[in-house]
């Protein structure tokens, strides 16, 4: 066991944890974060998406020993309150139907933006290429990050 | 003001939101993070449960030792089958034989009730699949008990096994249940025997061809979950699970604790995904409630994804054979199917075989039609509905024969297709089978279909492609299904002051929308705005009865229930309303959600806050609340086509679809982005069955082999094109609000039309079938083999 401090959202948490635990469970069980969501315990999905220092990562094959830096869930995108645009968007477009694989699809969408604000078609598809949707929101999906890319680039303007 | 017509569907003048893409109340918590999904739900001093699942498909249990496992740090308890007994913990009652009075009555051979298997929370005497739980092991922490579970030591005895439903029909197979010694456990035939083989006598053209139409896994992304709690001091027990209903899972999960179904409550929030594969009971739901009343804590358990392949109800897996008999003129005369559904170990429903059968001869009129319904037992996991039960396979075998018969008599598919097929103006239009389609446009649904994907421009565009090396290829299939479910349903209106209708059904959306989609039903009939109206489902204590949803019934149902109950909601707001403007009810107008008289105007919630000022007579003590039930036996035939055009690389076999057009007749639409999601999705689940998903059981060892998403490959955004669709809305005359269903259908044409396209790509290499899903090598070996043949013929 070790005592491990993770930044999440925002706020520092203690924990103590074997350091080879993925920090799945350590977000689910110790801190009661339930958005990451387990799909699939093997990075198959992404389900259990979350950003550390913007980039996403799968928390179920992360060691919560190596999760250093600032840890961002869907949950703590949304800034007092209001949707993150990204987050805005797939609400706009309907782009979630039961909701479960959604951390992956934002998340990854958000990363995206920040490098590409206006990504075609095919760099849209590749981006997502590692997600599962069993829903098959995926056009869906694809026209709220259009949107939401559309967002960002009017208020950069 | 009434809210329904002289022919009894609603008025159409209070249809406000209704039609219109209102937002889904659903998002802004799901996409924020705030869904509360089961595996979220934890007790303080929960224990974890993992089960011991048989490594082989087919074995006697000599032993179970569990002593080395009770030993293990952290561990509490192991129970086996035999502990199950001694506290009387039974078999789960699935009631697999569809029953409403428009399901065919599937039989025995002999006519008689069929054997189901009967499915004893952990078996004592024999395990017949992989996966098969034989022991619970229940500890304080997941990994112990995960530890604990391996160390339970089974001393099973191997026996042969059988994997294909074929292969166990055929004599001498290894024996499933003693008690049906061939295997199958259901035999029924169907139409008219007689005047089928007369049509078939006299027929100019006849063809046949068989499919195997394969297995598939429903995959939700959420995995099973359950918590279970027990209240010593009530006696009542909670379990926290999703499911597609939580009202029939309690009377069956209490029927398997042998405890009344009111000591038990259950309770659903979001379910991540479903499609039919959690409609059914599993064992692990009764199992970590009796745990958790033994053991005195509660008992959490989530699947992991592996556990989902192996246990997890699957879907599909149909053999079928069909024939065509066909008039000098292409006219289709008479139609045979032979259909054999792999049921698996025990039978949990025959839905898909049922639904299917009924529908062998789609959107097609023949004179004369059979079909041969077979179940048989294999050592496989149990099948169940997978999205669309039963009616892409059999749309898949008749929408490639007649590809097949058109091709062979050299005439256009497209014109083979509109001579036969059933004209709207011959609706309602009972099939062979017996069955009364309500309404459909199917010429329409054609016409709409063939101009979306510019069918006309195909041969430039082969053309094109072919200049690139890829072989193009345009494929067309129609289809009608069937729309039944469970007939009855309960939903309760409550006027609350405080500014909202609380709106209860027994329905349990898995990610459809139902919050919303009920709440514009509600809102238009009560001439409030949708914001206003809570829609609460699936907690057991507050629904009383409902049907769940499946076969998509949901909105049929539950939106017939709400109009019914809306307007005795509007008459007993009338007479509420006169007695607080102290008048009589005849002189009580209502309109646009406001009760009036002589210039007085009441809004529903004035009305329920100046209700509870005032006495009322004894007949309306509950104020603006009613509770409606009702019963529909009727069915709807949703229907629609399909056009799909792909390109195959003929070196490599990979397949491209390069455009998809689906056109459905949903009847009335509630809220079109809805349903345009759920066309997307449907879509999407039968072009991954036609194209790449296939559970591969392993027929030697019968092992299955499909064991993770890295085996198991479900659609990704960079496989699929954007969709077109389009509806055809042709409102069904069966129910008030013209609703027939959406969300099943799209999947209905997806099978038969991508082969339907690649085997077009390929029919001048002497392709002329693949069987799904229609993989790389499939298609690179389909083109081989023609090649072959093609060579030993010169």
């Amino acid at each position: 066991m070790a005592t491990i401090t993770l930044t999440v959202d925002g706020s520092e948490h203690t924990i103590d944890a074997d350091a080879a635990m993925p920090l799945l469970y350590a977000l689910r069980d110790d801190l009661g974060l339930n958005n990451p969501r387990f799909g699939c315990g093997l990075a198959q999905c992404g389900a259990c998406t979350v950003l550390i220092d913007g980039q996403p990562i799968r928390s179920c094959v992360t060691p919560v020993g190596a999760a250093q830096g600032a840890i961002t869930t869907l949950q703590g995108l949304a800034t007092d309150g209001e949707p993150h645009p990204v987050q805005q968007a797939f609400i706009d477009e309907q782009a979630a139907f039961c909701g479960y694989c959604i951390n992956g699809w934002i998340l990854y969408a958000v990363e995206l933006l920040e490098r590409n604000d206006n990504p075609s078609d095919a760099e849209l598809r590749q981006a997502f290429a590692g997600l599962k949707c069993r829903c098959g929101a995926h056009s869906a999906i694809l026209r709220a990050v259009k949107r939401a890319a559309g967002d960002i680039r009017s208020r950069r303007a | 003001m009434a809210i329904f017509d002289t022919d009894g569907s609603i008025d159409s003048a209070l249809l406000a939101t209704i039609g219109t893409a209102v937002p889904r109340k659903e998002d802004a918590r799901l996409l924020t993070g705030r869904g509360e999904f089961t595996d979220d739900f934890a007790a303080a001093d929960q224990l974890h449960a993992s089960f011991v699942r048989s490594p082989y498909p087919h074995a006697v249990i000599r032993n179970i030792a569990t002593e080395a496992a009770l030993a293990m740090p952290g561990v509490v308890a192991v129970f086996t089958g035999a502990d199950c007994r001694r506290d009387g913990v039974g078999a789960v009652p699935h009631n697999p034989v569809p029953s409403t009075r428009a399901d065919l009555k599937l039989t025995a051979s002999d006519g008689g009730p069929i054997f189901e298997g009967p499915q004893v929370p952990l078996p004592e005497d024999k395990v017949r699949h992989v996966g098969e739980a034989v022991a619970m092991v229940v500890a304080e922490s997941l990994t112990q008990a995960v530890d604990a579970a391996e160390a339970v030591d089974v001393d099973f005895e191997p026996l042969a096994a059988v994997t294909e439903s074929t292969e166990a029909a055929k004599p001498a197979a290894p024996v499933v249940w003693e008690e049906v010694a061939d295997n199958v456990c259901c035999d029924t035939t169907f139409g008219d025997v007689a005047a089928t083989d007369a049509a078939f006598a006299r027929a100019a053209h006849v063809f046949a061809m068989e499919f195997h139409v394969s297995r598939v896994a429903g995959t939700p992304l959420e995995p099973r979950a359950a918590l279970a709690e027990y209240d010593r001091e009530t006696g009542r027990y909670t379990l926290y699970a999703g499911s597609n209903g939580a009202v029939r899972h309690k009377q069956q999960i209490a029927a398997a604790l042998r405890i009344d179904p009111e000591a038990l409550r259950i309770i659903c929030r979001d379910v991540g995904g479903n499609f039919g594969t959690k409609n059914r009971v599993y064992i692990e739901f009764p199992l970590v409630l009796w745990a958790a009343r033994r053991l005195g804590r509660p008992v959490k358990y989530r699947a992991t994804r592996s556990e989902s392949f192996l246990s997890d109800v699957q879907g599909r897996d149909l053999v079928t054979r069909v024939e065509i008999a066909l008039a000098e003129d292409g006219r289709f005369l008479a139609y045979r199917a032979d259909n054999i559904s792999n049921v698996g170990a025990r039978v949990i429903s025959l839905s898909p075989l049922g639904k299917g059968i009924g529908l062998v001869t789609g959107s097609y009129a023949f004179e004369a039609a059979t079909a041969r319904a077979r179940a048989a037992f294999t050592n496989t996991v149990p099948t169940q509905a997978y999205r669309s039960s039963g009616r892409p396979e059999v749309i898949h075998a008749l929408e490639r024969l007649i590809d097949t018969a058109a091709h062979e008599l050299g005439l256009d598919p497209i014109e083979l297709r509109r001579r036969n097929l059933i004209p709207a103006a011959a609706m309602p239009c009972e099939n062979p089978l017996g069955l009364t389609y309500d309404s459909g446009e199917y010429e329409a649904n054609m016409d709409k279909a063939l101009e979306l994907a510019d069918w006309a421009g195909f041969p430039q565009r082969r053309e094109e492609a072919s200049g690139r090396g890829r072989r193009r290829g345009i494929g067309f299939a129609n289809y009608v299904e069937s729309s039944i479910g469970a007939p009855g349903e309960r939903v309760t209106l409550r006027i609350l002051a405080g500014g909202t209708v609380e709106a209860v059904a027994g329905t349990q959306p898995t990610g459809q929308g139902q919050e919303t989609t009920f709440a514009q039903v509600v809102a238009d009939l009560l001439g409030i705005h949708p914001e206003s109206v809570n829609v609460i489902l699936s907690d057991t204590d507050i629904v009383r009865r409902g049907g769940g949803s499946h076969s998509g019934r949901s909105m049929r149902h539950a939106g017939t229930a709400f109009c019914l109950a809306a307007d005795e909601l509007i008459e007993r707001g009338r007479r509420i309303a006169a007695v607080v403007l102290d008048t009589d009810a005849d002189r009580v107008g209502f309109a646009s959600g406001c009760f009036e008289h002589e210039g007085d105007s009441i809004d529903w919630f004035e009305l329920a806050g100046r209700a509870a000022q005032v006495a009322l007579p004894d007949e309306l003590e509950h104020g603006l609340y009613v509770a409606r039930d009702n019963e529909m036996h009727t069915p709807v035939f949703p229907n629609g086509c399909a056009v799909c055009e792909v390109e195959v690389d003929p070196e490599t076999g990979f397949t491209k679809i390069c455009r998809y057009v689906a056109v459905d007749d949903v009847g009335r639409v509630i809220n079109p982005q809805i349903v345009d999601g759920q066309t997307h999705g449907s879509i999407t689940q039968g072009v991954g069955q036609a194209l790449w998903e296939r559970c591969v059981v392993d027929p030697d060892s019968g092992q299955p082999l499909t064991g993770s998403l890295m085996d198991y490959p479900i659609p990704r955004a960079d496989e699929l094109p954007t969709f077109i669709t389009a509806v055809n809305e042709v409102l069904s005359p069966t129910n008030p609000l013209g609703v027939k269903s959406a969300g099943e259908g799209p999947t209905t044409p997806a099978l038969a039309v991508v082969v339907n396209a690649i085997v077009n790509a390929l029919r001048d290499l002497g392709v002329d079938d693949i069987q799904i899903p229609a993989t790389p090598y499939r298609v690179w070996r389909a083109i081989q083999d023609a090649a072959a043949a093609e060579e030993r013929s010169r």
